[in-house]
């Protein structure tokens, strides 16, 4: 296993003092799917943005591949660091090829015209998210997995060994959800580093590899699927809503299954009582 | 959403060239008073350029005269719809112009006090007095200040979003725009007491005018646009890189704080040698993009060259226009601008208005 990616006591405060980060350390490894759980507010997406460069640590640090991040250019950090966003702040009037095609942007330099190179890379890229056939549309015309899929393309269209994905089924019918995460898992499989934030339990439980599951800025656990899915490390995050039981996976293995799920009146007149 | 139907880049960029060519000839045929042969054009144009026998007269000075005004007009023209281009590419917004955020008004009240310090900027012959020389100078560099200060005032008061919203963008042009017109006045009303000179050049100035130009502002005016123009293979996919939003495009690896600050110094460089030349023209900023835009799409690859094209066609055609139907120049280019301009924003605005009601 080769470490992609790895935050040392990463700390952040956000302008007006929102602590969102305490000391969290966290690593991302070559064929890794690391799935970033945790309740609204934990801090995940501040986490994605630190790994991706998007923000600058208030303390600790981020280094890519043994090299500190700060000190990458934009496009260094770019050619080696992929972030998936959860939406786009206004959507770009261009096809899905050229939007794909702006994922090179950090291989080219301001003279150049892209090259064959460029071209196939957005081809392969496109085929990989099995937004092909879409090439020609624009990005208006999609739907929610369909726009989705072009923004994995975009990604893959840098050629990066890591990916910071954050929550990509947001929005996404069940069937989508799946597509979308056996597309992420896929690429884990083929060698690049992915981190996945979500807020989705099972789809983490099926497709991760591991889990860091994050609390009110801190760490609160950091392991296998088995080790962190449980009533006695979930319960203390999420609180007392959620029943736990196991099916079995698409690969056969036995999985954790979260649902949220109201208490029965007596459970809540024993928990009321105890309090 | 399907991006449209659009005429491709290199067709309407041969189809402007064409028309700004044919419109240099024409502007340069008819002066106010006087008109020009094709062939006393063609010789007044190189015995401009020492290869012909000067126009008999003062023929040869009257023709200088309208092929300075038909340069300036080009330059002024493809400035401020450069200037527009950019800043409706890092504000994301199709309404953002110079004029309307302000920067040309930033560019007048430091034009006003460089010619308050230069006393007397009359913008015409008295250039060629020996003490006038490095006037257009100092005029341009103060202009150049004042735009970039408001530039920078407004990129301060987006925020960290980048993005700015049509309320924002509105409000901050108003405030910013009230500020300026206040302190103008005062200057001029102080002026009218102190020097009637300055007062009266500042006031001339401040209607917008190409004529009676000397080549020191030709010069100024088109080296500050081509100065302002050489950004554009480091600015521009960036640019379409800003449309997901800044944070995105940093995410695809662009330097957005250099791009921000790189586009910032251009717009304003060439808004402030437009308005440092002519004075204050509204709205060439916000309808040249814009239509450019409309017509090939929103690659600001295209979109900016093509604005600098599309200004000087703009503005000069409206200046010829002008010349031929009415005889004469009746309106002031910034009269002119704002009488075509401001319906046309006003056009803008009810499309947009749903973003404006909802605020």
């Amino acid at each position: 296993m080769v470490g992609l990616v790895q935050a040392r006591g990463l700390s952040f405060v956000y302008p007006g003092g929102v602590r969102a980060l305490e000391e969290v350390d966290v690593a991302v490894e070559a064929g890794q799917l690391l799935a970033v759980l945790g309740p609204n507010g934990a801090g995940k997406s501040t986490l994605l943005k630190l790994l991706g460069g998007l923000l600058r640590p208030g303390e600790g640090q981020v280094l890519l591949g043994g090299e500190r991040l700060g000190a990458l250019s934009s496009r260094a950090r770019a050619r080696r660091i992929a972030v998936v966003p959860q939406a786009l702040a206004a959507l770009p009037d261009v096809t899905v090829r050229t939007f794909a095609g702006q994922g090179r942007y950090a291989h080219q330099g301001p003279f150049s015209r892209p090259s064959p190179g460029d071209r196939e890379a957005v081809e392969r890229a496109m085929a990989e998210a099995d937004v092909a056939d879409l090439a020609g549309r624009g990005l208006g015309e999609l739907s929610g997995g369909q726009r989705q899929r072009a923004l994995v393309a975009r990604a893959l269209a840098q050629e990066a060994e890591l990916l910071l994905i954050d929550e990509p089924t947001n929005a996404l019918d069940p069937e989508h959800q799946i597509a979308v995460f056996e597309l992420i898992a896929g690429l884990a499989q083929a060698g690049r580093g992915a981190l996945v934030v979500t807020h989705d339990l099972n789809l983490a439980s099926q497709f991760a590899t591991r889990v860091v599951l994050l609390d009110g800025g801190r760490k609160a656990a950091d392991g296998s699927v088995e080790e962190v899915l449980r009533r006695e490390v979930l319960e203390p995050v999420y609180g007392r809503h959620l029943v736990y039981t196991t099916l079995e996976g698409g690969d056969g293995r036995r999985r954790p299954v979260v649902l949220p799920w109201r208490e029965s009146r007596a459970a809540r007149k024993k928990h009321s009582a105890d309090s | 959403m399907t991006p449209a139907r659009r005429i491709p880049a290199w067709a309407l960029g041969t189809a402007l060239t064409v028309l700004l060519l044919a419109l240099v000839w024409v502007s340069c045929l008819r002066g106010v008073a006087s008109v020009f042969s094709p062939a006393s054009s063609l010789r007044g144009l190189l015995a401009t350029f020492g290869s012909a026998q000067a126009l008999p007269g003062n023929e040869q000075l009257v023709y200088e005269l309208i092929l300075r005004q038909t340069l300036v007009a080009c330059g002024v023209g493809a400035g401020l719809a450069y200037s527009g281009g950019l800043l409706q590419g890092v504000f994301r917004n199709g309404l953002a112009s110079p004029s309307v955020l302000g920067i040309t008004a930033g560019a007048s009240l430091g034009a006003t006090l460089g010619i308050m310090v230069v006393g007397g900027y009359t913008g015409g012959m008295a250039l060629l007095d020996q003490a006038a020389k490095h006037s257009p100078l100092l005029v341009t560099a103060s202009a150049f200040t004042g735009a970039f200060g408001v530039a920078l005032l407004v990129a301060a008061i987006g925020g960290g979003a980048g993005r700015i919203s049509v309320p924002t963008l509105l409000l901050v042009g108003i405030a910013i725009n009230a500020c300026i017109a206040g302190i103008l006045t005062a200057l001029q009303a102080w002026l009218m007491d102190a020097d009637w000179q300055t007062a009266e050049a500042v006031f001339h100035w401040s209607f917008g005018n190409l004529k009676d130009k000397g080549w020191t502002q030709v010069g100024l005016v088109w080296s500050g646009v081509a100065v302002a123009a050489l950004a554009l293979p480091f600015v521009a996919r960036e640019l379409d890189l800003f449309a997901g939003g800044e944070e995105d495009a940093e995410a695809l690896g662009v330097n957005t704080v250099r791009v921000k600050v790189v586009v910032l110094l251009c717009a304003s460089l060439a808004a402030s040698v437009a308005v440092a030349v002519a004075g204050q023209i509204a709205f060439v900023g916000l309808v040249v993009p814009h239509l450019v835009r409309l017509a090939s799409g929103s690659s600001h690859r295209h979109v900016l060259p093509l604005c600098l094209l599309g200004g000087a066609v703009f503005l000069l055609g409206t200046d010829v226009a002008q010349r031929f139907v009415l005889g004469r120049d009746v309106f002031k280019p910034g009269v002119l601008m704002s009488m075509v301009g401001g319906p046309f924003f006003l056009f803008l605005l009810l499309q947009q208005r749903r973003e404006v009601r909802t605020w």
